[in-house]
């Protein structure tokens, strides 16, 4: 036996040492620049390096800017302002303002006369990083890719934008979709086209097509470590720990032409946190510059802890309202396809508490910012005539309201268990977002808690994201009844990209439907207004159309939205860099994070700390 | 029976534990019965008021009013806003904003005049933060609010015209007795993230904690016992299988088992007895391991063969002959796998995997949510502090118990 034993333990001793060896190897094996780069990371200047959370979560999956699936913060398409630190767009978005600011373009988007073509000329500085200068037939390369790949990218602007030619090195030109009467499809779309898509070099496309073969697939999953890039940051290092850019000190933006100058920080660097919490104790301590995180009570940093954040407004909401989350109604479930059951639930549900507990005041009220498919700002909400509609503006825990409204209608407690019935069936629904989402959670719950005041049974449900996402993005779905999904923030389609994504049935039983309408809402008058909108241009016709489409979503209340939500929040620690953008420094820099867009225009503003 | 309850009484260790349980009993019966009312009741808006006595500004404004001329008042008005690091700061502006001042941190009548001449929002100091300007402009407001002597003045809008009008004024004398208010009331324990009274939620959270214990202990209990005494009892084939499961079990970390169970079992049936009945489903090994050895030493004693010989029944040998004997054993076990069982509803639920939230509150529900709000992180400590120590005096006081019961009936053990 004992003998047995010490065989026993040799065996393992070694398989151990073995197993031990073998580690060393692989690591020896690997290039001795690899291991160079390890040790240079960890020992970033911290006065040349700008550092951010939220914005990346997991490690990346490479750079590549033609890609969806690189789960890399800097290849990221927004709407309210794509990321451009590597990448950049012919415009960028300002959501403050609305504008579109010319990056590679130079001077604005010049539409002909007849509309059937819009007109962008590239900027002479503007240069990729091996010093190739940026011309048209890149802007077009990359459209002819997308297309061919099918990225999103293509996907996203096939219906709207007929082609993109190089007329020569310098001038870009964009034919949209025309409709029956000669007009553009969608204008809108256009300028979203303009200041969303990354231009990428011909040449490197094509260096990628000799490499896979022109396989559009593997086009999309390569890496791309090696990517050509005009922005002022390039690839320098990423592991499961952080993703660091490092700055192109040729940058073509320091031209006059541009910005003049280069971007103050020399690194700009993504640590990945395992959650907020995590995150919220390094943006606490100064370890992080820019936190994009949804810091609750974030006034608290500064009234209590006396630490040196600030954000971009000094008082609540602290931020841009840019989205409206929003409960959608899944119509497939019945009960819930009844209007009165829908607007009882909508009215019964507390969000003032939702915006202070969810949201921690991050967020205007629907009394300040009465409900409809605008965002608060006051571009958009001039943009429908509230005296109209105010009757239906409910402003929420109207609990005798709801439950009078139900009474009215016949739906009532007939068995006395405390539920009402409806067709001889208990209102039984679930309520439902992802895990871990703390703010969407409680929100979520306060949905469930208004359900059980009228009579309503409502029960959270939290399920992980990939199950989640799965499961609502199906064409047709029972499992989950009232969802919560998001609204697109900030574009230069909105608040007409809204309305489409609030209440389109272009969306009604598609799969893998990222783009809404989550609860298969359809209503061809609807679907008419959505069509009519973007060729609109009289600003009274466009008014009387969206103050119809509030009217009919505050009727028939396909979804309500709960809260008002910044297009991503934005909170800085003071420690190390100093003199970001805010709202009383009069320069219109956007809150975006220095990433988004426009808000970008922050990186050359900031400076040390003395 | 008397003699038995005087020993245990006399066990020091199950008395205190036993007063301590007491007490957290007393807490779950007469809180609610204080404060009646729904415990998941949202009564703040806003997230995490602190602990502490509110009192109704708007009724306080009717409320009759006394007169004090006390000497310190207006020192701490002052001071509530000027703190000793605030001076420093104060002194600090003056550098960087180039104002040559000769005043010293404790001259607070110089160093306030200096203030008043000199600060200026407008002005930006290089090389000064956002932050820090943000925070010389609140210090600013602050010191201005408290320094002013004027009355302040309660209006109320006019129906009729819309106007402001004067309702009365506020002197910096005026006091007003906070019995005499109408809404006053006490919060010990301050609110959640979600605005409920935490003290009443706590009280709420224990019911529905021990209930979930009581169940789980209760199946674990019952489930090993009876497995236990058949393998011991009856021996052989069955023996060997009902040990062949429970070995089975007991390689199985029951965690594991438990959160696979939970998470396959769905959130929308996790009610907080389903809950309870999982973690009993999977804690009952050692029970069934433990009586089935009492068993098997019980089963050739005389009076059980005595019994066998009369023909007694299985079960009434059970009941009559074996069971008295490992009573004591069975008790103590129980009152562990409360315990446990209260313990893993905790760990359960920060895992997102307990009873679903907005029914009933449970001690782990609530210290899920306060982490999901990082109050933690933000020193909200009312909202977890309270449901951690009270997790801990449950479980240290039914092991208290537990071990003053092993004392008693444990021959090895008596003093």
């Amino acid at each position: 036996m004992r003998k047995l034993m010490l065989v026993l333990f040799l065996l393992v001793s070694i398989s151990f040492i073995f197993a031990g060896g073998a580690d060393e190897k692989s690591q020896a094996g690997s290039t001795p620049a690899a291991v160079e780069e390890v040790v240079t990371p960890d020992t970033l200047p911290r006065d040349q390096t700008l550092y951010w959370n939220g914005l990346q979560w997991g490690s990346i999956n490479g750079y590549n800017p033609i890609s969806d699936d690189m789960n890399n913060f800097v290849v990221s398409r927004q709407a309210y302002g794509t990321r451009i630190t590597t990448f950049e767009t012919l415009y960028m978005f300002n959501f403050l303002t609305g504008e579109l600011v010319p990056l590679l373009a130079d001077g604005p988007p010049v539409w002909n006369a007849a509309g059937t073509e819009v007109t962008v000329k590239i900027k002479k500085a503007a240069k990729w990083s091996d010093g190739i200068p940026v011309t048209a037939e890149d802007v077009a390369y990359t459209w002819e890719t997308a297309l061919k790949v099918g990225n999103a990218n293509g996907n996203s602007n096939k219906p709207y934008i007929a082609s993109v030619e190089a007329r020569d090195t310098l001038t870009v030109v964009v034919k949209p979709v025309l409709n029956a009467e000669g007009t553009p499809k969608n204008r809108l779309m256009v300028d979203l086209y303009l200041s969303q898509e990354y231009v990428v070099q011909k040449a490197w496309i094509q260096a990628l097509e000799a490499k896979t073969g022109g396989d559009g697939a593997e086009m999309k999953k390569d890496a791309a470590e090696n990517v050509v890039y005009s922005g002022p940051y390039g690839p320098y290092f990423a592991d499961d720990q952080k993703v660091v850019l490092v700055r192109n000190d040729n940058y073509w933006g320091q031209d006059a032409s541009m910005w003049g100058k280069l971007p103050a920080p020399k690194y700009v660097a993504h640590t990945i946190f395992s959650d907020n919490a995590a995150g919220q104790v390094a943006f606490k301590s100064g370890e992080v510059d820019v936190s994009q995180q949804f810091n609750s009570n974030v006034q608290d940093m500064w009234l209590k802890e006396g630490l040196p954040i600030s954000t971009y407004y000094e008082e609540a909401p602290y931020g841009v309202s840019g989205s409206i989350p929003t409960a959608y109604f899944n119509l497939n479930v019945s009960g819930l396809d009844n209007v009165n059951v829908r607007k009882a639930i909508a009215m019964a549900v507390d969000y003032d508490s939702i915006i202070a507990n969810a949201m921690t005041n991050q967020s205007p009220t629907f009394e300040q910012v009465p409900r409809s498919t605008m965002n608060p700002t006051p571009g958009e909400q001039g943009l429908y005539n509230q005296d109209e509609i105010a009757h239906l503006q409910f402003v929420g825990n109207d609990i005798a309201g709801a439950a009078a409204l139900l009474d009215g209608a016949g739906i009532v407690d007939t068995n006395g268990d405390g539920i009402r019935e409806l067709n001889g069936e208990n209102l039984s629904f679930n309520a439902t977002c992802p895990n871990g989402w703390t703010d969407w959670m409680a929100a979520i719950e306060l949905v469930a808690a208004a359900g059980d005041k009228i009579g309503i049974e409502i029960t959270s449900l939290f399920p992980e994201w990939s199950v989640y996402q799965t499961v609502v993005t199906q064409g047709y779905q029972d499992q989950y009844e009232i969802i919560m999904m998001w609204t697109d923030g900030s574009s230069p389609t909105m608040p007409w990209g809204r309305v489409r994504q609030l209440m389109s049935s272009e969306y009604v039983g598609t799969d893998g439907n990222w783009s809404g309408n989550w609860g298969q809402y359809s209503n061809p008058r609807v679907d008419e207004i959505i069509a009519a909108i973007p060729a609109t241009s009289d600003p009274d016709e466009l008014k009387a159309l969206y103050t119809e489409a509030n009217e009919i979503y505050l009727t028939d209340v396909p979804s309500f939205g709960l809260m008002y939500r910044p297009n991503c929040f934005e909170a800085v620690n003071e420690s190390v860099w100093t003199n970001y953008p805010n709202a009383e420094d009069g320069k219109n820099i956007p809150p975006g994070d220095l990433i988004h867009g426009y808000s970008i225009a922050g990186l050359y503003e900031i400076e040390l700390v003395n | 029976m008397k003699h038995l309850l005087q020993q245990i009484l006399q066990s020091g260790k199950f008395l205190t534990g036993f007063i301590i349980f007491l007490f957290i009993l007393l807490l779950m019966i007469f809180y609610p019965m204080i404060n009646p009312g729904d415990p998941l009741q949202t009564i703040s808006i806003g997230t995490f008021a602190p602990p502490g006595t509110y009192v109704s500004m708007y009724d306080a404004l009717d409320t009759e009013l006394n007169v004090f001329k006390l000497d310190n008042a207006a020192l701490n008005r002052l001071d509530s806003v000027l703190k000793p690091e605030d001076r420093v700061e104060m002194i600090m502006w003056f550098e960087s904003a180039g104002v040559k001042v000769d005043v010293t941190l404790n001259d607070t009548e110089a160093l306030l005049a200096a203030w008043n001449e000199y600060y200026d929002s407008s002005i930006q100091p290089s090389g000064m933060t956002k932050a820090k300007r943000n925070y010389y402009k609140r210090l600013n407001d602050n010191i201005t609010r408290m320094l002013a002597t004027i009355p302040k003045v309660i209006a109320k809008i006019s129906e009729e015209s819309g106007e402001l009008v004067e309702v009365r004024q506020i002197k910096s004398t005026d006091y007003i007795n906070t019995n005499k208010v109408a809404n006053v009331f006490n919060l010990p324990l301050g609110t959640d993230n979600f605005g409920r009274n935490v003290l009443k939620e706590l009280a709420s959270a224990i019911k529905t904690s021990l209930l979930i214990g009581l169940i789980a202990g209760s199946v674990a209990t019952l489930i090993g016992l009876t497995l236990g005494l058949v393998a011991g009892f009856l021996g052989g084939l069955i023996d060997d299988f009902i040990m062949f499961i429970t070995n089975i079990f007991t390689v199985i970390p029951s965690f594991v088992l438990l959160i696979l169970i939970s998470y396959s079992i769905g959130q929308e049936q996790r009610g907080a007895a389903t809950v309870a009945v999982v973690i009993g489903l999977t804690s009952w090994i050692w029970t069934a391991r433990a009586v089935r050895s009492q068993v098997i030493s019980l089963r050739n004693r005389d009076h059980v063969n005595l019994s066998k010989l009369s023909g007694h029944s299985f079960f009434r040998i059970m009941v009559a002959d074996i069971l008295p004997y490992i009573a004591s054993y069975v008790v103590m076990a129980l009152i562990l796998q409360i315990s446990a069982a209260i313990l893993a509803e905790a760990q359960l639920s920060m895992l997102g995997l307990g009873p679903k939230t907005t029914e009933v509150p449970t001690l782990g529900l609530m210290m899920k949510w306060s982490m999901l709000y990082s109050a933690h992180l933000n020193g909200y400590w009312w909202s977890y502090f309270p449901v951690i120590l009270t997790i801990a005096l449950i479980s240290f006081s039914l092991n208290l118990m537990n071990t003053g019961l092993d004392q008693v009936f444990n021959p090895t053990l008596r003093d």
